[in-house]
Formats: C-alpha cells, sequence, structure tokens
C-alpha cells in the first residue's frame, strides 16, 4: 500500500507551531501598524530592485575601500567554484557554516565534499539535521520534526556514550561540540540577511549566536549572498530588522543584529549571486517575489505546510514562495510538482512582511508551466476545453443533469457514483446535481414583472456561479427572496461561469472567454450581489484584470458579497422584520478563503448570522483554515482535501453548534459532503438560507 | 524611557542591576565574579583603557589565546540602549571587542542611563556613522538583546546555546 502522505506525528507539531507562532506574533506586533511596516519594507525592496546593479555597483566599492574581496557569481556552480577556490587558496580543509539558505540552494555542501573540504554547519537545527543525513523541515526551525529523544539517541551514537533526553543539556553538549568544531575551522561562511549599498556592510540577524562566532573565529570570512539583498541605506537595513524578528518568530527582536563591514582578520570574501534573480526582477509580475526576507510567516500559516512539512513541500526552498523561488532558480519543471500543492488560499498574504502576492504568483506559475512544460490532460479538457467555450460549458451541465437519474439523488446527494469517483466520494458524499437550474427555477418563482411586497428600491442583480446554478439553486432562491422582501427588485445574471476555474488552472485565455462571454450577457442593473466568493474575486478583481473593458470595470464597481450587501445597506431594516428569532439555535461559521483573504466579507457574515439566529457564534478552532476543497484542488490531492476536511469537521463538531454557516458554495460542497460520509448532526448552511428562512419561517422542507 | 528599557530587557532574558555609580562598578564585578566562580574573564579593550577599569582590571585579559576557547566571563561596556526592545548596542573597533559579547557563559555590561535611546528608528545615523569609519579596518555593531537563544529542539526556548546564557546589564 501507498505510504499515507501525512504523517500525523509531525502534523501535530506543525499545527502546535502555527497556534502559539500567531499567538506570539501578534504580541509582538501589538501597538505597530503591520500594515505601515510591511509597506515600508515592500517599498524599499521595490526601490532595491528598480535599481539593483547600481546599488549593487556601490556595495562593491564600500565593501572593497573596507578590504573586501567582493565576486559575482551567475550561478550556483560558480559561486560553489569560487568558494571551493578560496578555501584553497587559504588551505581550507574544515569551513563552519551560519544559516545559509543560498548555501543549500547552490548545494555548497555536498559540491565542497566532493573536493575535499568538510562543511559543518553550527545553527543548532541545521547542525543536527546535518549529523541525521536528513534534510531541514522548516526555513527557521530546520529540526522541528525531531523530538528530544530523537536527538539525545542521535548525540548518543555521535559521542559514543550514553545521553539524556534533556533539552537544556543537549543544548549545552551541542555548545560544546561546536564551538570546538568553530576553532578548529580555517574559515567561516555566512549568509546575509541585508547587504547596505552606502557602507559596504553585511547585516546578520540570529538568536544563537554562531553567526557571530562563524564571521569573527577563522581567519577567513565568506559571505554568500544573493543579489537581492541588497538596500540602499542602513536605515533600510534597520526597517528589516524592526519587522523580521516580529513577523518571523514573534520576538521583539532577534538576540543579536551584527553589522560587518570589512574583513576582521585574514580575508573577507562576499560572493554575490544571480542564479536568475536579475531576470526574476526583470519580469514584471514575478519580480515581487524576490521583496521575500526569508521570515516564513507565510510557511508557519500554510494549511498544506503544516500537513506535508518541509521535506515534501519542497524542492530545496518551501512552500508556496519556494515554489516561486524554485522555478526560476532551479528551473520550472522542478516547481510543477510543488505548485500543485497550493490551494490559492491566500492566506499567507495577510501574514508576509513583504506583501507578496504568493497565491497570485502560483497561478501566474501554473498559467507558464502549461504553456511551457505541458498541459494536465485532464485540466486542458476540462478548462481549455470545456469551460473556456459557454456553449460546451452548458451542454457538459445539461449531461450531468442528464445522469442524475443513473446515480440516484438521496437527501440531495449521489447514492451511485462510476467507480473512477469513488476516491473522491469516499471522504465526503458528493451532491447529486439539480433537476433544474437556479436560473429556470427563478423564472418560475419570481415571474418578471416582479410585484413587491413594499415599495420597489430599485434592481439588484444576483450572480449565482456554477454550483448554485447547477447543484445547489435553493441558495440562489434564497437570496432572492430575502432581496425582495426587503423591497428590490430582482433580477438574474446569466447562468454561465465566471471564468475562474480555468483561470486557476493556469488557463489564462479560457478563463478570459468565459468571462468575455458572461460580460456580453449581462445586463448590469445596481449592485451585482455575488453568493460565491470564488465568483466575486473573478468578477471583481481577476476577470477585469484580463479584460480590461469598460463594462468589466463596471462590472467590479458594482459586485458586492450578499453578506456586505445585507449588513451595509438593510440591517436595520432586517432587524425591524425579526420579531422573535428562533430560539435554541446554535451556529458557529466557517471562513470560506476568498471570502476572508480576499474580500474582507468575515465581519458582516458573522454579524447577518447572529442577527438570523438571536444568538452568538459558537467559533471553532482556526475558523479560517481552508476546508479543503478548493476547487479543482480537491481533484488534484484527495489526501490533503480528506485531510483538511477532517480537522474542518473535528472543530465544528468541538463547538457543539448544531449549524455551520459559511457563504461559499464550494466550502458547502466540501463541508455538507463530509458531515454526511461522517455522519455528524450537522448542518452546512449558506448564511442567504439561514437569513431566508428566519424572514420566511416555515416548516424546513426535508 | 529607563522603565521601558528595564523592563524590554528584562522580558529578553536580561538581568539588570542598578549601580549608583560608573566607580562602583570594579567592586561589584569582583565581588560578582568572586562569588559566582567565574575564573577566566576576558574585558573589552576599549573599556579597559577607561578609569576606573584601567587601573582595577589591569591584569585582565582582553584577547582570547589560542586554547582558551572556553571564557567564564567577559566585561563590556555598551554604547547605547534602545528602549523599545531592550537592545544593547556597541560599536566594535575590534574583534577582541566583539567576541566578549558573545563566547563567555556570563556577558556583564555596563550601560548609563543617559545613553538610552527611544526607538530603532533613532539609531540608523549612529550605525551609519561608525560603518563608515575608514580609521580602524574593520567596523562593525553589535545588536544584543538577551541572551543567546535557540528553539530548535521541540521549539521549547533554551538559552546559551552558543553565546553567553546570561547577560547582566549594571545600569548607571
Amino acid at each position: 500500500m501507498k505510504k499515507p502522505i501525512v504523517d500525523p506525528a509531525l502534523k501535530k507539531v506543525l499545527q502546535d507551531f502555527s497556534r502559539s507562532f500567531r499567538t506570539k506574533r501578534l504580541a509582538a506586533l501589538a501597538g505597530y501598524d503591520f500594515e505601515m511596516l510591511r509597506t515600508r519594507l515592500a517599498a524599499i525592496k521595490d526601490d532595491a530592485l528598480d535599481r539593483n546593479e547600481e546599488l549593487l555597483a556601490r556595495f562593491e566599492e564600500n565593501a572593497r575601500a573596507h578590504g573586501s574581496v567582493v565576486l559575482r557569481a551567475r550561478d550556483g556552480a560558480e559561486a560553489n567554484a569560487a568558494i571551493l577556490e578560496i578555501c584553497r587558496r587559504h588551505g581550507v580543509r574544515k569551513l563552519v557554516k551560519s544559516k545559509s539558505m543560498v548555501s543549500e540552494e547552490t548545494g555548497l555542501n555536498d559540491f565542497l565534499a566532493e573536493h575535499g573540504v568538510e562543511a559543518r554547519e553550527t545553527d543548532l537545527g541545521e547542525w543536527i539535521v546535518q549529523i541525521a543525513a536528513e534534510r531541514p523541515t522548516h526555513m527557521v526551525l530546520p529540526a522541528i520534526h525531531l523530538t528530544r529523544g530523537d536527538v539525545a539517541a542521535l548525540f548518543a551514537r555521535k559521542l559514543g556514550r550514553d545521553v539524556p533526553e534533556d533539552i537544556p543539556g543537549l543544548v549545552r553538549i551541542a555548545r560544546g561540540e561546536m564551538r570546538k568544531e568553530i576553532f578548529a575551522a580555517e574559515a567561516g561562511l555566512s549568509g546575509a540577511n541585508a547587504l547596505i549599498a552606502e557602507n559596504g556592510a553585511i547585516v546578520l540577524v540570529t538568536n544563537e549566536g554562531n553567526g557571530r562566532l562563524v564571521t569573527a573565529i577563522p581567519p577567513v570570512h565568506i559571505v554568500l549572498a544573493t543579489i537581492e539583498k541588497v538596500v540602499p541605506a542602513t536605515a533600510d537595513a534597520l526597517a528589516l530588522v524592526k519587522l523580521l524578528p516580529r513577523n518571523a518568530t514573534g520576538q521583539t527582536i532577534t538576540s543579536y543584529v551584527s553589522f560587518i563591514a570589512g574583513p576582521h582578520a585574514a580575508a573577507q570574501y562576499i560572493i554575490l549571486l544571480d542564479n536568475h534573480r536579475s531576470e526574476m526582477a526583470a519580469d514584471p509580475e514575478f519580480r515581487a517575489a524576490l521583496r521575500c526576507v526569508k521570515c516564513s510567516a507565510c510557511l508557519n500559516v500554510c494549511p498544506v505546510y503544516q500537513l506535508l512539512g518541509g521535506e515534501k513541500y519542497s524542492h530545496v526552498y518551501m512552500g508556496g514562495i519556494g515554489t516561486l523561488f524554485t522555478a526560476w532558480v532551479h528551473g520550472l519543471d522542478k516547481s510543477k510538482a510543488m505548485a500543485k500543492l497550493c490551494l490559492r488560499c491566500h492566506r499567507c498574504e495577510a501574514y508576509c512582511a513583504a506583501k507578496i502576492p504568493i497565491a497570485d504568483l502560483i497561478t501566474a506559475l501554473a498559467e507558464r508551466l502549461n504553456s511551457e512544460t505541458g498541459r494536465t490532460l485532464w485540466k486542458r479538457f476540462a478548462f481549455d476545453g470545456v469551460m473556456g467555450w459557454p456553449r460546451l460549458q452548458q451542454g457538459a451541465f445539461k449531461a450531468v443533469r442528464t445522469a442524475r437519474k443513473a446515480v440516484g439523488v438521496k437527501d440531495g446527494f449521489a447514492r451511485r457514483l462510476p467507480a473512477w469517483m469513488k476516491k473522491y466520494d469516499r471522504f465526503r458524499a458528493l451532491p447529486s446535481p439539480a433537476a433544474v437550474p437556479f436560473t429556470k427555477q427563478f423564472m418560475k418563482e419570481f415571474p418578471p414583472p416582479v410585484a413587491s411586497a413594499r415599495e420597489a428600491k430599485g434592481p439588484v442583480t444576483i450572480y449565482g456561479g456554477c454550483l448554485i446554478e447547477h447543484f445547489y439553486p435553493e441558495i440562489g432562491l434564497a437570496a432572492a427572496r430575502v432581496l425582495t422582501k426587503l423591497g428590490y427588485t430582482v433580477k438574474l445574471a446569466p447562468g454561465l461561469c465566471c471564468g475562474f476555474p480555468p483561470s486557476n488552472g493556469g488557463f489564462r485565455k479560457a478563463s478570459g472567454r468565459a468571462f468575455a462571454a458572461l460580460l456580453r450577457k449581462m445586463e448590469i442593473e445596481g449592485p451585482v450581489v455575488t453568493l460565491c466568493p470564488t465568483c466575486a474575486t473573478m468578477l471583481s478583481k481577476r476577470g477585469p484584470e484580463i479584460d480590461g473593458s469598460e463594462k468589466a470595470k463596471a462590472l467590479a464597481q458594482a459586485v458586492i458579497p450578499f453578506g456586505r450587501f445585507i449588513v451595509e445597506n438593510e440591517l436595520a431594516a432586517v432587524r425591524g422584520m425579526l420579531k422573535s428569532p428562533p430560539a435554541g439555535l446554535t451556529a458557529t461559521y466557517h471562513d470560506s478563503c476568498h471570502h476572508k483573504n480576499l474580500l474582507a466579507g468575515e465581519r458582516a457574515s458573522r454579524a447577518l448570522v447572529e442577527l438570523a439566529l438571536g444568538a452568538g457564534i459558537a467559533e471553532m478552532d482556526e475558523a479560517d483554515a481552508c476546508c479543503g476543497f478548493a476547487g479543482s484542488y480537491t481533484v488534484d490531492n484527495p489526501e490533503i482535501s480528506a485531510e483538511l476536511l477532517a480537522d474542518k469537521l473535528a472543530a465544528i463538531e468541538k463547538t457543539g453548534a448544531g449549524i455551520v454557516a459559511m457563504d461559499c458554495p464550494g466550502c458547502l460542497l466540501q463541508i455538507r459532503g463530509g458531515c454526511r460520509s461522517r455522519g455528524l448532526a450537522v448542518r452546512a448552511a449558506h448564511t442567504a438560507e439561514l437569513l431566508d428562512e428566519v424572514l420566511h419561517p416555515r416548516p424546513r422542507l426535508s | 524611557m529607563l522603565d521601558r528599557f528595564i523592563d524590554k530587557a528584562k522580558s529578553a532574558g536580561a538581568e539588570v542591576v542598578k549601580l549608583a555609580a560608573l566607580e562602583d562598578a570594579p567592586a561589584f564585578l569582583t565581588d560578582f565574579l568572586k562569588k559566582n566562580d567565574l575564573k577566566t574573564v576576558i574585558i573589552s579593550p576599549d573599556l579597559k583603557a577607561r578609569p576606573p577599569f584601567d587601573r582595577e582590571f589591569a591584569v585582565t585579559g582582553t584577547a582570547l589565546g589560542g586554547e582558551s576557547i572556553w571564557v567564564d566571563a567577559g566585561i563590556v561596556a555598551a554604547d547605547h540602549g534602545v528602549a523599545e526592545t531592550g537592545t544593547l548596542v556597541h560599536f566594535d573597533r575590534s574583534d577582541e571587542e566583539k567576541n566578549v559579547w558573545t563566547l563567555p557563559e556570563v556577558c556583564l555590561c555596563l550601560l548609563e542611563a543617559r545613553n538610552i535611546v527611544g526607538g530603532l528608528d533613532d539609531l540608523p545615523p549612529k550605525i551609519a556613522a561608525h560603518l563608515g569609519r575608514t580609521d580602524i579596518p574593520s567596523p562593525q555593531v553589535s545588536m544584543v538583546t538577551g541572551p543567546s537563544r535557540t528553539a530548535d529542539i521541540e521549539c521549547q526556548l533554551t538559552i546559551g546555546v552558543h553565546g553567553p546564557s546570561r547577560l547582566i546589564i549594571l545600569l548607571t
């Protein structure tokens, strides 16, 4: 049997770490304007990238004035060769290193070993991982996957004596061993968190102090730094120092911040490595990734990283940001498997110290992977073929509807699915297609002209999206009833796909075609109320970016999610209509990724649910962790999808709430199906359904 | 500002001792070293050149011998303190000075309260001025906050992994 992709022990360690990280980070940022600090840092990095070559030249000149030797390396092989040449010139047999991600990028340790130079790590985690002959699991905490027992056993093997499983004792032993190695080494290698152009200094941000020893004890100091680390001035480096530790580990500052200008003893060599970064800087899209300061906050909050760890979710660089670097420095083909692991949940972006649009860049990468390394067959069929052409799209959904009878329906779920779909149905019952699509049901229930109960307030247009059109028409109808009751004349957008799924799969052209077809048929009358945050993102952001027409811009302006529309315009009216809210119902709320991370809709929706039920929300743990649906992701990665769903269901169950409310029909498919499979007596409902039910009390249909 | 500095330094794991005057430091230090049985002691060369340390610590070494990689205590003086983070700032003029901060088990650091600045944003001109110096071969700046620390085993904060396990600030 295939080994499960998720190791439960590692998952627990990483999830616990993520929680404590977020708590500490928030405390460290209390009283600081994170948005302002990161905007400033992003601007510094952008400016430095704009004039990278000029700044590098100034850095070189100033470093040389202090007596440093500055070398340029085009790629990893050149950097490795330069380091070996320095080792030979100074008779270096043993080199000690403080943590350098870049040396992992170039494969320095193995290269030096092949040529008779021993490279020893001195960051405790790296040192442990090196003794264990394993690979790092985390950028900042490389040995996070090992327990004190594992480490004690390792040390016992290395030292040939018993070692107690006590952390301070283990650290003590490591201190002694590493100190001896540092004093025995003929050269020390460090990276740099920043290179200051105005004075030729390098900046090192460390906690352990190994960076200080490695750069000061051995006679030769080698700096291996990449070109995007250069900043104009000392103040810019301090802006980084101010934010990096708070965002990386929740510390106000690291134990040591060292500025080093010039060689301390025999010699200092500074190697400036490009390795495709100047090409990346010249790319208008991907250059944003070069702002990265390697704080790893994005990893710490990534739901997929927490399941897999850095060994499985990496080439050398880890996670989503690592995928982007991998594509450039190690090659597109190396990034392909990693790119498929990103949920595109955008959770990381709220934490990024440099405001890098990581998830959008993964989408842009998916486009390049499609055009340059070949397309996944099913995606080519589904996205480029079917979804990209409105007629085929409608035909396909019609065919699915016809299959309704064959699969059988019970309580809205499909009963007999073909064998190949079993792996998608096992952990989550799949819904059966609706007998009649939303747009047709709407025409029947609201025949024009709509006779409103109250004085008409003008038109609003509802856009349901594919899942509501073909699987959950009841959500669309609920929203229409609520809006009608509030006095609006409800219009309907065509039941066509918004174009998001092809876009997310990296099929930009097909996405543009689908979006344009929808736009052509759409009459934008009044606000366009959306019931799916993913569609809302497409209509208000991504679509207009691809299309650029005046009508697309008008649509972007008109789009508003259902929850926000009600809360911003009709809160008092709804309150007035709700004489006595239903008693005894408790709800928890699931934050759909795009609803929270891209549309900031989480507060309005909670307010709406609380209003409808007349009770506070029973908050679940990790309410904003992805449920694992994420569109085609659940098809690409069913194991991860199932694992994320299991965590979500456990969190829901723990609240004891009878209802889990949400704003995305995709999440609804996943969570409702999961509750069904698991036999969980919790009702998964869209906020529009809940509001409709309390405004139009009637016995619920089973 | 002083209170904030003390608060932040302590929460980073440093110990803070208030002394009435700089002249009290040698007596305090001698007593401290004796009480804690700290035998190998190094002192920062710039401090050793200043009164009253030029008399009291005349015999204390400043540099590390080839074999003396284990140092019990180091004595330094910070150029600035930063209230925002509880950080000590030192403009290193030589490697000996830099190493006194990192090598010993216990680092004892003098700081004059009047040299405490509000925040990191106050530092750039001072640091830039030192790094731009051409009269010394390798200008370096050390910013030190609390003892050396790691969380690399089971995410448990553990002190003294490479540098000092105790950082004691003597405020005058």
